[in-house]
């Protein structure tokens, strides 16, 4: 399985330098940002993440792809030692999460949408996140609060948040919580931040939201992963994505080799069909006899097609455009694993 | 460590649960209090174990002290805010042993303002009803340090057992059962053991007359194994299950 990975791996054209070619499996070796390698995880009979390797370079915003059940947020929380590979290794910065020195001052993770105490302002939890990750190190119990105090105000700026700070989180809309959940990420001025389906739930307003915020903080230099189900919702974002399914890596590939395969086709129903592909066989356009009176012509606009026709003097019934979409390569993609 | 233990301090400090725990806690003492004071005739009150139940009612607060660990456990898990409190402090061990120091805290204040609060209003009705105060000084002072020395046990035993059991409802309603009814049928049914229970071994710290009842040492040193064990085995739970 190793093999088949990375043969793949080193097919996909612009994916090379982000692999980590022959760069060897020490902790410190290479610059990755985020690497699995060969990472595994069991759970009873379920094999939920099997044989993974990717790795992600600095300053690239990537995108976890895969439909709901794929091993994505299995993933997502052996980077962070929440869990425990069954085999293989899940490095960030080189290192295993746990082997960091403060760790969570170098990654910021949001992991679930309400991870929050009902009861507890939204302030109070950043507030006791931030004395956790050591917020002004040394000094006397003051000086730690203060300190803490000072970056809570600074990232309530930054997500938006100020004004409901001193609110309890029980009566924050889902956006809130999002911008409270991404602000607690953002507490250690990370340089990684990984967030799992951070768009579930949200508004269009707040998808827009979050996608500017992220385009900004990738710009600095730093790296983002984050998974989605659904491609289209992070499509505007990410520069590359990992697309896994049933816990396999199905893709690694920057996004535009995705969008290279988008097409566009018209599925067109004529008494002639046959006649119709003929002709435009003869402009040098790709159709395919569907059965009885249907053709699909790939590759050009609706229009053309009804041109063609007209010259020739063929009747049509129906000329229906039917652009498969990004989406439609992503599904097409995770179908052919399952 | 001290980065873990003042966000901790934050999280018990910016909830309703404890608050709401020790204004539980109060009304059941003076409740107690009011009830073993003012029921009984004044020559059943004027002797030394009635007036030992009377005045000892604040060791009641050992169950208040240990839900405050079982909350400050249980809840991370069933809010789900473990999940920042680990990825911000990937050192587990460490994060059990700042709730542990801070539940041991809670439950001191919660042990004195218990005992205090017994202590004060037992005092009154017996001055109101003009009898003797029949405790001496001493037994008076074993009441004053024990329980809040109880009460720190149980808080620490809470976050173990919180910690182990991880689910808050069967924590609490474990915490609850076993506390005001195994540990007490065990007691009456076979006295032999009764000194050696949770609830029988912290009765030894507050030289509680009842026969059963070990030598306060004793007491003090079975208390401490339960509590270290229960602490261990959290520790230990938490630090190698998944959270997921």
């Amino acid at each position: 399985m190793a093999a088949a990975i990375s043969e793949r791996e080193q097919m996909l054209p612009g994916s090379t330098s982000a692999l980590g070619e022959g760069r060897d499996a020490a902790p410190c070796g290479g610059d990755a940002v985020v690497r699995a390698e060969h990472l595994s995880k069991r759970f009873g009979d379920v094999l939920a993440v099997d044989d993974l390797t990717f790795s992600l370079e600095r300053g690239t915003v990537t995108g976890f792809l895969g439909p709901n059940g794929a091993g994505k947020t299995t993933t997502l929380r052996m980077l962070l030692h929440l869990v425990q590979p069954t085999a293989g290794r899940a490095l960030v910065f080189g290192h295993r999460y746990q082997d960091l020195e403060r760790p969570g001052a170098r990654v910021g993770a949001v992991l679930e949408a309400a991870d929050f105490h009902p009861g507890r302002s939204g302030r109070d939890h950043l507030f006791s996140l931030a004395l956790a990750l050591g917020e002004g190190r040394s000094g006397s119990f003051l000086e730690r609060e203060r300190a803490a105090s000072a970056r809570v105000d600074a990232v309530l700026g930054l997500v938006e948040l100020s004004g409901a700070a001193r609110r309890r989180v029980g009566g924050y809309s889902l956006g809130m919580r999002q911008r409270l959940g991404l602000a607690a990420a953002l507490l250690g001025d990370p340089e990684l931040l990984i967030l799992d389906e951070p768009a579930n739930g949200l508004d269009p307003e707040g998808v827009r939201w979050l996608r500017t915020f992220l385009r900004r903080f990738a710009a600095e230099g730093k790296t983002v992963l984050i998974s989605s189900h659904v491609l289209a919702e992070v499509a505007q974002t990410v520069d590359q994505v990992v697309i896994i399914n049933k816990g396999r890596l199905v893709t690694f590939s920057p996004l535009a080799d995705l969008t290279a395969q988008v097409t566009g086709a018209v599925r067109v129903r004529a008494p002639e069909a046959a006649r119709l592909h003929e002709e435009l066989g003869r402009e040098g356009i790709r159709s395919t006899l569907l059965d009885g009176d249907e053709l699909r012509v790939d590759g050009v606009p609706s229009a053309r097609v009804g041109e063609i026709a007209y010259h020739a003097g063929l009747l049509l019934h129906e000329l229906v455009p039917e652009s498969s979409s990004l989406e439609d390569v992503f599904l097409e993609l995770t179908a052919k694993e399952a | 460590m001290l980065d873990q233990l003042l966000s901790e301090l934050r999280k018990m400090r910016s909830t309703r649960t404890n608050l709401g725990l020790l204004a539980g806690m109060i009304a059941l003492i003076v409740l107690t209090v009011l009830l073993n004071g003012f029921i009984p005739k004044a020559h059943e009150l004027a002797t030394h174990d009635n007036q030992h139940m009377l005045l000892s009612a604040g060791t009641s607060a050992a169950l208040f002290a240990a839900l405050i660990g079982v909350m400050a456990i249980t809840s991370e898990f069933r809010h789900g805010t473990i999940r920042p409190t680990f990825v911000v402090t990937p050192h587990r061990t460490r994060v059990m042993a700042a709730k542990v120091i801070t539940s041991l805290l809670m439950g001191v204040l919660f042990g004195l303002a218990a005992i205090g609060l017994s202590l004060g209003v037992g005092f009154a009705i017996l001055t109101i009803r003009d009898i003797p105060l029949e405790l001496t000084t001493s037994h008076v002072i074993w009441l004053l340090v024990g329980t809040p020395a109880m009460t720190a046990a149980w808080a620490a035993l809470g976050v173990g057992l919180g910690a182990i059991v991880r689910n808050q409802v069967f924590a609490v309603i474990g915490l609850i059962v076993w506390a005001m009814v195994v540990d007490n049928l065990l007691r009456g049914l076979i006295p032999s053991i009764g000194g050696y229970t949770p609830v029988g071994a912290s009765a030894a710290l507050v030289a509680d007359p009842a026969d059963y009842v070990l030598a306060a040492t004793a007491g003090a040193m079975l208390l401490i194994g339960y509590v270290g064990a229960c602490v261990a085995g959290g520790a230990f739970a938490v630090a190698r299950r998944d959270v997921t």
